[in-house]
C-alpha cells in the first residue's frame, strides 16, 4: 500500500532534479528552464497536499532516510523526514507561495528579457529544494544544514545582477550577517548533540523531550561550564536563537534584509518574505517544546520580537520606495510572530506565519507588477493614479494591504489580533515582561496601519506623477494569475483560526488550533503538551469575552487609526511629504537609526584593531617560542656539524676513538679493572 | 704449548698494525691492506677459540669471513678506480666534496 508518505522525499527532490535541468538545459528550453521549475513545483505542491490530507486523516511520518555517520553506543547523524501537522502545513505553504513566484517570474525575468535566466531558476529550484528539506527536517543538523543552503542560495539570488554595484554588495552583507548568527546556531547545534546525544525533533529519543525529562528529575544529561541544567538550557536555546535572530531578521541582525531588495522582486517575494525569512521562526516553533522549558530564552524572544516589530515599523514610515516600505514592514511581522512565540502564543505564531506568507508574497508580487508599470523605478513619489490603469493588481495589492494593515475581516487582522492577545493574557498572568512587548506591538499597530496605507494612496491613488506612471507597461496574465490567487487567500486565509469569535459566540472555529494539536502524543508536539509545560498561566480584564473583545477593539481600533492618518494625508490628488515636519526624526529615520554605520564602525573600529592586535600577539609572542625552540636545533647543528670533514682518515680516527671510549666505559662499569 | 693466548697476542698485533695503517696512511691500496689486516686477525681469533673449544664452526665462520674480505676487495678496487679516474691520485685527503 503506497501512500503519501511514500513520495514525501519527492517533496524537495523535484525542485532539485527542476535545479539540474534549468542549470543543464536551460539554454536549449523553451522559457529557459521556467517550465521545468513551474512542473516540479505543481508537483510538490500536488504531493504537499496530498501530504497535508494524509496527515489530516490522522497519520504522521518520521523516517530516516540516509544515516551518514552510524555511531557506536554515541551519537548517529542522518537525514530524516518529519511530517507532522506543522511541517505538513509549512510544505503547502512555501510549495504554494514558490509555484506562483515561478509564474510570475515569467512575467518579471522572460517578459522583461533579462538574460541569464537559466542560472535564475536554477537558484530558484535550489532554494525550493533546501526550503522544502530544511522544513521536513527531522533532526538539528539536517535542519542547519539545509538553513546554511537556503542563506547560499538567497546570497546567489540577491546577487543575480552581479555586474551592477549594488547587488552584489547586498549579497555579501545578507551573507555575512547572516552567517554571523548561523557561528552561534552551529555552537548550539554541537552544544546539543553534546548535551543530549541526539538532535531530534520529535519522539521520545528527541532533544526537548529529554530536557523536560531531565528537568522533572527523570533523566540526567551532560551539561557543561559548570551550569545546572535549567540554566544550561537557556544557554542553549539562546545560543540556536542567534542563527533565528539572523535568519528572520530580527534586532540587531536585521539590516541585511532592506538591501536584499536589490534582488528581483519575485526572489524577495520567495525568500525575503515568505519563506526563508520565516525558517528562523519555524525552526522555534519547530523545537517549541525546548524553547518552553526556558522562561528566560522566552522572554528574549518575546522582548527581541516587540522590539523588532516597533523598530522596523517605525522606519518603514518615512521610506519612499515601495520594497523598502515592504522590507520593513516584512521585519516588523516576523517581530510579531517572535513576540507570539515568546508570549506562549504557538499556535497565534503558526497562524500570524501563514497568513503574513500569503499577503506578503502578494505584495511583494504586486510591488512587482507595479515595477514592470513603471519601467522598473522604484519610488513611490513618481507613482500615482495606478489604480485605473492596472485594476488587477490594485485590488490585489489592496487586499494585502488591509491583511498587512490588520483590518477586519481580512487574513491579518485575526492573525495579528491572536498574536497580541495571547501575549496580553500571558503579560497580565504575571510577566510583565510580555505587556512590555505587548505595548510595543501595539503601538507598531498603528505604524503599520499608516505606512501601509501611505504605500497604497501613494502608489495608486491621486494623479499621475511621472510620464512613466501616465503610461504605465502592462502586464500579462502570468503576472495577474499569481495576484488573484493570494489576493483572494489573503482576504479569506483567516477562516482557519477565528479564535476571537469562537471566544465570543461559542461556535467552534479554531481549526489551525485543532490542526496543530493533531501531533501524536509520541511526538511530543502536540499544542495541549505545549500548553501543559508552559510556564505562563493566563489572566483576563474582564472576562475572557471582554478581554477577546477589548483587545480585538483596540487593535483594530489603532490600525484604523493609523490608516485614516494615512488617508487625510494621502489620499489627495497631489500628495506632499507630510513625514518632512518630524524633522529630524525623519533623518534618524530614513537612515534606520544609523543602524549600519554603527555595524561599520563596529567591524572597522572594534574588531579591526582588535584583530591586529591579536595578529600581532600570534606574529610576536605565539610564533617567537616556536622560533627559538627551532633556533637551539639550528645553532646546535650549526656547530655539530664541523666534524664533518670528509675525510676519510678522520671519520675512521673519530670511530676507533669512539670505541675505545666504548670500551672503557663499559669496562669501568663492569667493573673489569 | 702454544696456548690460546699466544694466538689472541698475535691477532691484537696484526689488528693494532690495521689499526695504524688505517689512521696514518693516506694511499687507498694501503687503506684496504689496513682492513685486510684488521679482518684477518678476527679470523686468526676464531680459529684459536674453535681449535681451544674443539669446535669446527669457528673455522668455518673463517672460511665465511675469507670469502667475504675477497667481495669487499672487488669493491675496494672499484672504488679505488674510481677514486684515481675522478681525482688524479688514490690519495684519501683529496676527495672531500662529499663533505656538503
Amino acid at each position: 500500500m503506497t501512500g503519501a508518505f511514500d513520495f514525501a522525499p519527492a517533496i524537495a527532490l523535484l525542485p532539485l532534479a527542476a535545479f539540474a535541468v534549468a542549470l543543464f538545459g536551460g539554454n536549449y528550453l523553451p522559457k529557459r528552464g521556467a517550465l521545468a521549475g513551474i512542473t516540479a513545483l505543481a508537483g510538490s505542491l500536488v504531493l504537499s497536499l496530498w501530504a497535508l490530507v494524509t496527515v489530516a486523516g490522522g497519520e504522521t511520518y518520521h523516517a530516516d532516510l540516509y544515516t551518514f555517520v552510524a555511531g557506536q553506543d554515541t551519537l548517529s547523524l542522518h537525514l530524516g523526514i518529519l511530517i507532522d501537522p506543522l511541517s505538513a502545513l509549512m510544505l503547502v505553504i512555501v510549495s504554494l507561495i514558490a509555484l506562483l513566484v515561478f509564474v510570475f517570474s515569467l512575467g518579471y525575468m522572460n517578459d522583461e528579457g533579462e538574460t541569464g535566466l537559466p542560472r535564475y531558476y536554477a537558484e530558484l529550484g535550489l532554494f525550493s529544494f533546501s526550503m522544502l528539506a530544511f522544513v521536513f527536517a527531522d533532526n538539528l543538523l539536517m535542519a542547519f544544514m539545509f538553513f546554511e543552503l537556503v542563506g547560499l542560495c538567497s546570497y546567489l539570488l540577491i546577487g543575480f545582477w552581479f555586474r551592477e554595484e549594488g547587488p552584489s554588495s547586498a549579497a555579501k552583507k545578507a551573507f555575512l550577517v547572516t552567517r554571523f548568527g548561523d557561528y552561534f546556531f552551529l555552537v548550539g547545534t554541537v552544544g546539543i548533540f553534546a548535551t543530549f546525544g541526539t538532535g531530534m525533533f520529535a519522539g521520545a529519543e528527541s532533544f526537548p523531550h529529554m530536557a523536560e525529562q531531565a528537568l522533572a528529575g527523570e533523566h540526567s544529561v551532560r551539561t557543561f561550564l559548570g551550569l545546572g541544567e535549567q540554566a544550561w538550557f537557556t544557554v542553549l536555546g539562546l545560543l540556536v536563537l542567534g542563527g533565528v535572530i539572523g535568519k528572520s531578521a530580527q534586532f540587531p541582525l536585521h539590516t541585511w534584509l532592506p538591501d536584499a531588495m536589490e534582488g528581483p522582486t519575485p526572489v524577495s517575494a520567495l525568500i525575503h518574505a515568505a519563506t526563508m525569512v520565516a525558517a528562523g521562526v519555524y525552526l522555534v516553533a519547530r523545537m517549541y517544546g525546548f524553547y518552553l522549558l526556558s522562561p528566560t530564552a522566552l522572554g528574549v524572544i518575546a522582548l527581541v520580537g516587540g522590539f523588532t516589530a516597533l523598530f522596523a515599523a517605525s522606519m518603514a514610515l518615512v521610506k519612499q520606495e515601495l520594497k523598502q516600505v515592504l522590507a520593513y514592514s516584512t521585519i516588523s511581522q516576523y517581530g510579531y510572530m517572535m513576540l507570539a512565540l515568546g508570549g506562549g502564543g504557538y499556535v497565534a505564531a503558526v497562524f500570524h506565519l501563514t497568513t503574513h506568507a500569503i499577503f506578503k508574497a502578494l505584495l511583494f508580487l504586486g510591488a512587482g507588477a507595479v515595477i514592470i508599470a513603471m519601467h522598473h523605478n522604484e519610488n513611490m513619489w513618481d507613482m500615482g493614479g495606478l489604480k485605473e490603469k492596472m485594476p488587477v493588481t490594485y485590488y490585489a495589492f489592496l487586499s494585502g494591504s488591509l491583511a498587512l494593515a490588520g483590518i477586519f475581516p481580512f487574513a491579518g487582522f485575526w492573525s495579528k489580533d491572536e498574536v497580541l492577545y495571547e501575549t496580553l493574557i500571558h503579560g497580565l498572568g504575571g510577566s510583565p515582561l510580555l505587556l512590555a512587548g505587548y505595548a510595543m506591538g501595539l503601538l507598531a499597530v498603528a505604524f503599520t496601519g499608516f505606512y501601509t496605507f501611505r504605500m497604497v494612496f501613494l502608489t495608486f491613488h491621486g494623479d499621475a506623477r511621472t510620464e512613466q506612471a501616465e503610461d504605465p507597461h502592462g502586464v500579462r496574465w502570468n503576472v495577474k494569475l499569481p495576484l488573484a490567487v493570494l489576493g483572494i487567500l489573503a482576504a479569506v486565509a483567516g477562516v482557519i483560526n477565528l479564535a476571537p469569535v469562537e471566544k465570543v459566540t461559542g461556535i467552534h472555529l479554531t481549526f489551525l488550533h485543532d490542526w496543530l494539536d493533531m501531533a501524536p502524543d509520541s511526538f511530543g508536539t502536540a499544542v495541549h503538551h505545549y500548553g501543559d509545560i508552559s510556564p505562563y498561566s493566563a489572566a483576563y480584564l474582564g472576562g475572557e469575552t471582554g478581554t477577546v473583545l477589548l483587545g480585538a477593539a483596540v487593535s483594530l481600533g489603532l490600525a484604523l487609526l493609523g490608516a485614516g492618518l494615512a488617508y487625510r494625508l494621502y489620499a489627495v490628488p497631489d500628495p506632499e511629504e507630510h513625514t518632512d515636519r518630524l524633522g529630524s526624526l525623519k533623518t534618524l529615520l530614513m537612515n534606520n537609526y544609523y543602524q549600519d554605520e554603527y555595524q561599520v564602525w563596529l567591524a572597522r573600529d572594534v574588531t579591526l584593531p582588535l584583530s591586529r592586535k591579536a595578529d600581532t600577539f600570534d606574529q610576536s609572542v605565539i610564533d617567537g617560542v616556536v622560533n627559538a625552540t627551532s633556533s637551539v636545533s639550528l645553532f646546535a647543528g650549526e656547530r655539530v656539524r664541523r666534524i664533518q670533514t670528509g675525510l676519510v682518515t678522520h671519520y675512521a680516527t673519530l670511530i676507533t676513538l669512539s670505541l675505545v671510549a666504548l670500551l672503557v666505559v663499559f669496562g669501568y662499569l663492569g667493573g673489569w679493572f | 704449548m702454544v696456548g690460546v693466548t699466544h694466538y689472541l697476542v698475535l691477532s691484537a698485533a696484526v689488528f693494532a698494525i690495521g689499526v695504524f695503517g688505517i689512521l696514518t696512511r693516506r694511499n687507498a691500496l694501503l687503506f684496504l691492506m689496513s682492513v685486510e689486516l684488521m679482518l684477518n686477525a678476527a679470523n686468526i681469533n676464531l680459529v684459536a677459540f674453535s681449535l681451544h673449544y674443539g669446535n669446527l664452526s669457528g673455522q668455518v665462520f673463517a672460511l665465511f669471513v675469507m670469502a667475504l674480505a675477497a667481495a669487499e676487495v672487488a669493491i675496494g678496487l672499484g672504488i679505488i678506480l674510481v677514486l684515481d679516474r675522478n681525482f688524479g691520485g688514490i690519495d684519501v685527503t683529496v676527495p672531500t666534496t662529499m663533505r656538503r
